[in-house]
This record gives C-alpha cells, structure tokens and sequence, in this order.
C-alpha cells in the first residue's frame, strides 16, 4: 500500500517505467536531430526555390495523346480538342521557354492560354539565289501578338485565321534577307479590307496582282483570303529582285479568289487615289439598303470625286437606288437625269453636297460628298461610257 | 516489479522538476522556431507567396543647373548622340568608371532597321560608344522580344553591332525572370526580365519613336514594356494605365529617342519605307514623360492631349509632360 501512495495510487495506473535505456535515448537525440535537420532542410529549399525546376516538360505528356487500349481504355479525342502539345511552332516554344514558364505569375492573372496554330504546309520557294534562314513559322488568331504584338488587334479585326511566314536569305547581298508573311483571312473581302487598310498611297500598281502594290522596300498585295507582305532587308538591287521574284512566285502559287469582291473590280484604275480604296460592309452613305460596298476617290479635271458602287442582284439594286432617291429628296432637291447608257440616274444636293447616283442592272454606284456637281455628273457618265477603265 | 526495486529507479522531485522544465524550453523553443519560419499564406516549399523584387532607383542626382532634357537636330547618329549628351553635362554625368551599364533597346520585331520600328544599331554604337568613354568596364543589350529574340536581335542589325562593340548581348532565358511587385494601377505581380538587373549600376533606355496602333506611340516610357515576362499581351486592353506604371516601376539613368527616323503610321511593326520620315532629331534626358511630351508633340507631330499614358504618369507626379518647363537645351548641329 506504501508504494501505491508513493507512484500513484487510488486506482490509477502505477508509474513505473523510471529509467529509459541508452540505445532508445540515443535513438530519440537522432530522431529530434533529424526533425530538426529537415525543417532546415525545408527552410533552405524554400529560399533557393527554382519553380522552373517543376515546370512541366511538355515531351513528357506526349504518350498521354494516344488513347489507351483495352480495360483502361478512354474514349478517343476529337481533333479539335486534340492535345496541342505535339504542334508547338520553334517561335512559340522559343517565348514559352523565355517567358510563359518562367512566370508563375503571368498565369495568375486569369487568363487561358491561347492555343499555339497548328503547323500547315511549311512556305518553300523553289527560287535559285534565295536559302531559307529558319523554319516556317505559324500563328494563329489568338497567337498573332507574338508574330506582330500590338498590330495584331487591327488583323484580328478583319478576321485573320493564320499567318504563315519564312525568312529568305539573298544570296547574292551578304547579310540581306526576304521576309515572306501571308495572313489567312476568313474570305478575301476582309483580306482585301486590312490590304486597304495599310495601303501605301505612294506604292506602285502590280501588273500581276490587281490588289496590289509595291513599295521602296517590298511587294504588298491581295491573292484570294490571303494577305501577302514581301519585305526586303534593304534597297540593294540584288535584295529587291529577289523580293520581285519571291512576290511572282506567290502570286502564282497561291489560288485566286474574288468572291464578294466584284464591287471592287467595278472601280475603275484611271485617277483613282490609291490609298482611299476602302469597304464598307453596311449602312453605306448612311444608307441601310448599301452593303458591301467599295468606295475610292478620284482626280477627275481638276477635282476630287468620292465614287461607290455596289453588286446586288437588279431587284435589290433597283429598290437601293429608289431609297436612296427618297433619302435625297428629304433632305435636300433631287434632279432626275436622262438615262445614260442603260443606267438610269438621279443627282441630289443634299447638305451643301453633290451626288449622282445610277442604277443599271444589278450595279448602283455613284459619286458622293462632291463639291462640284457637274464635275460629278461628267464623271459618272463617262464611267457608264466605259472610258474610265 | 518489488517496491525495493521502483525506489532505486525513481526520481525524486528535483529531479521531476529539472526534466520538466527542459522538457518545456525544449517545446517552447520548437514554438519560437516554428514561429521564426512560418509563413503566412503557405507553408510549402517552393510553392510559397513570393515576394517581388522591387527595382532600385538608377536615376542620377536632380541638379538645378544642368539641364534635364536635350534636343539635338542632325543627320548623324553618333554626332548627334554626342551633342546631346554634351548638352547634359556629358555623359560622365551619369556614367562612371567601372560602371555595368545596362542598355534597354526596343527590339520587338524582327525589321530590318530602316522600317524604324526597333532601335537603330547606328544609336546602339553611339550610346555604347561614349558609355565606354566614360569608363563603363561593361556594357549589358538586354530586351525581350515577344518574337524570336535571337532573330529580333539579328534582324534589327543590333548583333552585329554587339560583336562589333564587344557588348555583352543578353538574351531572356528560361531562368532570367523574377518576380516584380509594383504598386501601381495595373501592375502589381508580374514576371520581370531581371538577369540583366543583377550585374547593371546604371540603366539607359533607348528607344525608337514610333506610332502604335493601340496606345498612339511607342517611345521611351513604352520601351520599358520589354521586361515583362509572361502572356503580357493581356495588358494591351488597360495600355495606357500599364504603360504609366512603367514610368513607376523603372527610374532609370537616362533615357534616349531616336527620332531620325519616325514610324509615322501602321506602328507598332510597320513594313513599308512609306510609313518611315526622317525627323533627323535625337531627345535625351531624365525624365522619360518630358522625353515622350516632346517626341508625340514634334516628332510623330499629334496632339498631346490625346496621349492618355504620358497624362497619367504626369498626374501622378511621375514625370512631367509640360517638357517646356523643365531645364531643357535645342541645338542643331
């Protein structure tokens, strides 16, 4: 009983264990050294993180692409949401080495990764004097700014599917090179819409490429949905006629295609100012009933004509003429004018302004905004002439 | 177990007590360690909330008598280059023997020079140049292009000037970026080119002056945009705010525009010899905004109020747009 008094007694569990041998209190030194041993570990491991240590080798997923066999079989991907870690174009997989893995950061903002473009028919021109420098490089819509950074929002206003581009080195000029670049459109009118919209007014006309022009330093021109930009290193002849060459080439090999474009090959090339050839896609003159319209201003004696014209079919032709009359007649005076070869025409002041506008067939066309109403007049008779070619 | 034998093992009380109070400093201790390397967000190695890297400032002493901005006409990079800094102090004002100096040029795309739309190797040779006479034992190129650097380099002709120069050319590698923290309008946390900050004591922005299709104009204060890493492109929907923040976020040495040639329109890539005009002009100076005022005003000739960026900067004391009211000198030579 003195001895449960003395460990504990009144029920409770005697205490008994009172000398801990030396094997197990070295066995817990090495235990608490090695507790503190890792948190140091931890600590010094947190200070010197690498995160491009973990960052994810993207070889490494490439046998997750293939659907798995027999009982753990999944259902196969459908190729639009194929795994795109097999088509990373060099540049793009160049900047993702550069900067996207090494920004833990960058993705913290919330935006998704835009898919890399998927790689097409590598760009090869077959032409004697010209070595390519790299690979053909891709782009998509989404993956344009890496390509063009801050101009990419005006191509992606016109719709750009791709861009596919190479760099051509001249052999002839040590140290020059040939920029080849076609964005893809999603139909040759908005190809044709952003072609306009860098328009050179200085540039000189193609003979091999109606939307087309060339500048100091390249070609710039419009073949089907595609944009096509040659762009020389310099104004060395050697570097110029390589760049002539490489633009015949394309134009040759990429398909023609003027669908919705024949509005634009009713504007005639005599006087026209280059650089104000535009499409406008609706309302028009402010006008519900003109879509897909082409517009260019012209020097005709003396003056500047704003012109436009139209390709519907000659019902809707007819009702847009007979609109825009009424529209005239409201807010200003309306002068019907003999019929002109085949078409027939109003002219209208309306706001201080002239316009002579003529419907024949399925073509409406006109000139607008002019200063000069007779100049106008003259100007729309001798193009139903077919003197203005 | 016999009572006689749990007598000659037990402790007594002093030496209850003296197990029981190493046992308590022991835990205490654990705790006060624990405390020391706990974080607050998250306690996983490698995974924890960073904190940025905040960049020092490179700008030099405001002086009241030699002027802060210089405007320099000419026909020739380098004597242009030379007279403006002259018209500074010289460039010893701000570069010193044995500096790192780091140059930030806009290499963006991969044009050749004359479309003007990155920095022209005949500036890069010039600012290089007199860096080097002034004693800099080292001089850093540092951009990184959204395109192929290695290309964007090479085609803007500024490798070979690099070569030439004995400049140290540094490209973005994985490993070069650290994390940024900014307080500032849009930039908070960002990805940040850094390798090149390591080594530079002296900073020198040297951009070209362009149009931009998103924010009007690409010139000193944009040229910063360069060092962000990641899919910085998201920015572009807030352009005028991050681009303010850069005139925060960077207090460089000295920042140069070349206006010799100006990409007057289809900034920022251009592509047609048409887009470029020669304005035969170099600004230099301290103040990136003063710098830009004068460049949007004279060189790409537009209207000032337009440029929401510079007004920004300006209105929160970043720098001033008022250009004609800071200490500034005009020569031609």
């Amino acid at each position: 009983m003195a001895s449960d008094k003395k460990y504990g007694g009144g029920g409770r569990k005697e205490f008994v264990r009172t000398r801990v041998p030396v094997v197990e209190r070295v066995a817990s030194a090495v235990i608490l050294l090695l507790v503190v041993a890792i948190g140091l570990a931890i600590y010094h491991k947190g200070k010197i993180f690498d995160p491009n240590l973990y960052s994810v080798r993207s070889d490494a997923l490439k046998s997750t692409a293939n659907a798995v066999e027999g009982k753990n079989g999944t259902v196969p991907s459908a190729p639009a949401a194929a795994p795109a870690v097999t088509e990373v174009p060099k540049a793009v997989a160049e900047k993702s080495a550069g900067g996207e893995e090494a920004s833990p950061e960058g993705g913290a903002e919330g935006s998704a990764t835009p898919k890399p473009a998927e790689k097409g028919q590598p760009l090869e021109i077959a032409l004697a004097g010209t070595k390519p420098m790299g690979d053909t490089e891709f782009y998509n819509s989404d993956t344009l700014y890496e390509k063009i950074d801050g101009r990419s929002p005006a191509y992606q206003s016109f719709n750009v599917q791709a861009l596919r581009c190479r760099s051509f080195a001249v052999n002839a000029a040590a140290g020059s090179f040939v920029d080849v670049y076609e964005y893809r459109f999603d139909n040759p009118v908005d190809a044709f819409g952003m072609f306009a919209l860098e328009r050179d007014p200085k540039g000189s006309p193609l003979d091999f490429a109606p939307d087309g022009y060339s500048g100091e330093m390249g070609y710039f021109y419009r073949q089907g949905a595609v944009y096509v930009q040659i762009i020389a290193s310099d104004v060395k002849p050697e570097t110029m006629a390589v760049a002539k060459s490489i633009a015949l080439n394309r134009a040759k090999e990429l398909p023609a295609d003027d669908s919705g474009l024949a509005g634009r090959r009713k504007l005639p090339a005599d006087g026209m100012l280059a650089d104000s050839v535009a499409y406008v896609p609706e309302n028009a003159q402010g006008q519900s009933s003109l879509k897909d319209v082409f517009q260019a201003k012209y020097k005709f004696d003396g003056a500047e004509i704003p012109f436009f014209v139209m390709v519907a079919s000659a019902d809707d032709a007819a009702k847009a003429w007979k609109s825009f009359q009424d529209f005239c007649g409201k807010f200003g005076t309306v002068e019907n004018l003999p019929d002109a070869s085949g078409a027939k025409i109003f002219r209208a002041q309306v706001f201080g302004k002239w316009k002579v506008v003529y419907q024949r067939a399925g073509e409406l066309g006109g000139a607008f905004d002019a200063d000069d109403g007779d100049k106008a007049r003259a100007f729309i008779e001798k193009y139903l002439r077919g003197e203005l070619k | 177990m016999s009572a006689s034998n749990l007598n000659e093992t037990a402790v007594n009380r002093r030496e209850f007590l003296v197990r029981l109070g190493i046992t308590g400093a022991l835990i205490a201790g654990s705790g006060l360690a624990a405390r020391k390397l706990w974080q607050p967000n998250h306690f996983v190695p490698g995974f924890e909330k960073e904190k940025g890297l905040q960049l020092k400032s490179y700008a030099p002493e405001i002086s009241k008598v030699m002027p802060s901005l210089a405007i320099v006409h000419g026909t020739e990079h380098e004597k242009i280059i030379r007279a403006a800094m002259g018209l500074l102090g010289g460039m010893e004002r701000f570069i010193q023997r044995g500096d790192v100096v780091m140059i930030k040029p806009n290499v963006a795309f991969d044009r050749p020079p004359a479309l003007a739309a990155t920095t022209h190797p005949d500036a890069l040779r010039a600012v290089a140049k007199l860096c080097f006479e002034a004693g800099a034992s080292k001089v850093i190129v540092a951009d990184n292009p959204i395109n192929s650097p290695t290309g964007c380099f090479f085609k803007s002709g500024l490798t070979a000037v690099a070569a030439e120069m004995n400049l140290d050319l540094m490209y973005p590698e994985t490993n070069s970026f650290a994390p940024l923290s900014l307080d500032g309008e849009i930039l908070k946390e960002w990805t940040f080119f850094n390798t090149p900050f390591k080594k530079a004591t002296k900073v020198i922005g040297l951009a070209p002056c362009k149009d931009h299709n998103l924010c009007h104009a690409s010139m000193t204060t944009k040229n910063w945009y360069g060092l962000l890493g990641g899919r910085r492109n998201q920015f572009h929907q807030h352009i005028h705010s991050i681009v303010s923040d850069f005139a925060l976020m960077m207090k460089p040495t000295l920042v140069i525009l070349d206006g010799m040639n100006v990409l007057m329109s289809n900034g920022p890539t251009g592509g047609r010899l048409s887009d470029v005009k020669p304005m035969n002009t170099i600004v230099a100076g301290t103040d990136m905004i003063s710098v830009d005022a004068y460049g949007y005003s004279h060189l790409l000739e537009r209207d000032i109020a337009e440029l929401t960026y510079l007004h920004k900067a300006n209105d929160r004391s970043l720098g001033n747009i008022n250009w004609k009211d800071t200490l500034y000198k005009e020569v031609t030579v």
